[in-house]
């Protein structure tokens, strides 16, 4: 009788001993944090910053987690795992999500750099058949002026997609855009009064 | 000796229950601690919150230092939650870390209240920015976009139109800051365009004693009966006075860089001073439809030139120029002359039904004031 309660005190000094041992969830932890920086790396910050943001806030809450955990006599990191766990999945989405969305920047900033193009070839042809009439040539001067700025936008527009701005060169793009698009209707608002 | 052994066996029976006493007791009073002691768990949750509400009113741009103190507050407090974490359990003080929490979360809500107004603020001023970029923008158009101005000057007009619209799409998108920092560009634009019309304009009305003085002779030389031209180039207008009346008014265009006196051939310069028609043209004997050739260079034309010569102002290679006159080919909306006066040709046939050899012809910079020519605008 003696014996057994001996060891059923042993046994449970065992797992006392093993469940208060239980260690940080490092591995989890480091996973984790590099694929935060991994996303952030891949501009999810720029491109999706909500779900950049959740994605830290997670973090945050995960190692909140951690040190409820170590702070108990036995801890256990089972909620902190499940959330770091969420983290390095959400991770995942949130890279893809911001690659995708750089995709469409971009795609939609190339997509207006050749409108713009057209828009300009097609205004350059306007001003030739423009009435050089009250305003004359000092308006469509200024005009030329006009398209002239929007033609380097387009060109400075290039070269920030080059080197990778691509919020930059869409807002900038959009820009000229507009101004092309107010140009032909102004060249074509005095054509149509001219006929 | 069976009673020592038995009295032995009960004290170490009594040691036992002791000490497993005192064991347990120990362990209760520890528990009992523990589980009194206040976790930051707690403190921590809502600061983070706290700091996620602060970030979703970026206060990260508008707050930018609270919001910084903010998070370094946090991470400390989180620091020492696992210091105290890594001490024995019953060492343990969370007193820092949720001082450091609470005061991270204040300084969060700090923030945000901050970033809100500032962001509020920021529209407003925006906004109140395109309004008054949009005011130049109009000035300019009223005011300054026909004269003839340096190419600087128009390139520099443009590119504001091009920020303002840059800027107008920041502000939309909700980026403040970006907004701000764009129609600031727009604005140094605008304004060096601006002023820089604007003092062209206002050194050429420089003269404007000595056109008045010009216009009023011509108005009373016509009071006779005689009729008397008067061209006003700011106006772009050609005027038949008689009797002190004008009785006739024709749009007219004259060489590029109007806004100057002539002073040396291929300036492209028309002339201000009197002058008189010296020879008619009829159809045929002008390259512009008709013509009525001026006596330029007159006396004060050639006393101005040498003198401008002599003192470097002109090249010592150049002429004076001549063979300014009042011709035909007009209406065509610019001022593409070599220096001479533009006029439709059914004004000139009209013109020249009216005038002939010898009528006194008076070319001003402007008859009216810098103040009635812009209409009392402000710029």
């Amino acid at each position: 009788m003696k014996s057994k309660l001996m060891v059923a005190i042993a046994a449970m000094g065992i797992v006392v001993l093993f469940s208060s041992c239980q260690k940080v969830p490092q591995a989890e932890v480091d996973a984790a944090t590099a694929a935060i920086q991994e996303v952030k790396d891949a501009g999810a910050d720029l491109y999706v910053p909500e779900a950049y943001q959740a994605l830290v806030d997670s973090m945050k809450s995960a190692n909140e987690k951690i040190e409820v955990a170590k702070a108990k006599w036995f801890p256990n990191y089972t909620k902190a795992k499940e959330t770091l766990a969420f983290v390095s999945q959400n991770a995942v989405d949130t890279k893809a999500k911001s690659e995708a969305r750089k995709v469409e920047l971009k795609a939609e900033t190339e997509a207006m750099i050749v409108e713009v193009k057209a828009l300009v070839v097609e205004n350059t042809a306007l001003i030739a058949k423009a009435p050089r009439g009250k305003e004359g040539r000092e308006a469509l001067e200024a005009i030329k002026s006009d398209l002239a700025v929007a033609e380097t936008t387009v060109t400075e527009v290039e070269a920030l997609l080059a080197n990778g701005d691509l919020i930059g060169s869409n807002d900038k793009i959009k820009a000229a855009k507009e101004k092309a698009t107010s140009i032909k209707a102004e060249l074509e608002e005095a054509i149509a009064k001219k006929k | 000796m069976i009673v020592m052994v038995l009295k032995r066996k009960r004290i170490l029976k009594w040691l036992l229950v002791g000490t497993l006493s005192l064991f347990l007791v120990a362990v209760t009073i520890s528990v009992i601690i523990v589980s009194q002691r206040k976790l930051p768990t707690v403190d921590l949750k809502l600061a983070r919150e706290s700091l996620s509400t602060a970030k979703e009113a970026e206060a990260n741009v508008y707050a930018e230092k609270l919001y910084k103190e903010s998070l370094e507050m946090y991470e400390k407090a989180m620091r020492y939650w696992s210091i105290e974490n890594s001490r024995f359990i019953l060492f343990r003080d969370y007193t820092n870390v949720i001082i450091l929490a609470k005061r991270s979360k204040s300084k969060s809500e700090e923030a945000e209240e901050k970033s809100i107004k500032l962001a509020d603020n920021l529209t407003k001023d925006v906004e109140a920015a395109f309004i008054n970029l949009g005011k130049k923008i109009e000035l300019y158009n009223t005011l300054f976009k026909k004269l003839p101005l340096p190419k600087s000057v128009f390139d520099a007009h443009n590119k504001s139109k091009m920020f303002l619209s840059e800027s107008k799409i920041a502000h939309e998108s909700g980026k403040l800051k970006e907004a701000e920092i764009l129609f600031k560009k727009a604005d140094i634009y605008i304004n060096h365009s601006n002023n820089a019309a604007a003092k062209m304009l206002r050194d050429y009305f420089n003269n404007y004693g000595k056109w008045k003085s010009l216009a009023n002779d011509a108005i009373a030389a016509s009071r006779g009966g005689n009729k008397v031209i008067l061209v006003d180039k700011v106006a772009h207008k050609l005027y038949v006075y008689q009797s002190g009346k004008a009785i006739r008014s024709y749009d007219a265009e004259f060489g590029p860089n109007w806004m100057a006196h002539k002073e040396r051939a291929g300036d492209k310069a028309t002339p201000e001073g009197n002058y008189r028609v010296t020879v008619e043209k009829a159809n045929g004997n002008s390259g512009y439809y008709k013509a009525l050739l001026l006596d330029y260079p007159n006396a004060e034309d050639r006393r101005m030139f040498a003198i401008n010569k002599k003192n470097g102002l002109i090249s010592r290679r150049s002429g004076i120029g001549n063979l300014i006159e009042i011709h035909g080919n007009g209406g065509k909306g610019f001022d593409w002359t070599s220096g001479c006066v533009g006029l439709r040709d059914r004004d000139m046939d009209d013109l020249c039904r009216l005038v002939g050899s010898g009528i006194r012809v008076t070319i001003v910079g402007s008859i009216e004031p810098l103040s009635a020519v812009t209409k009392g605008l402000d710029f």
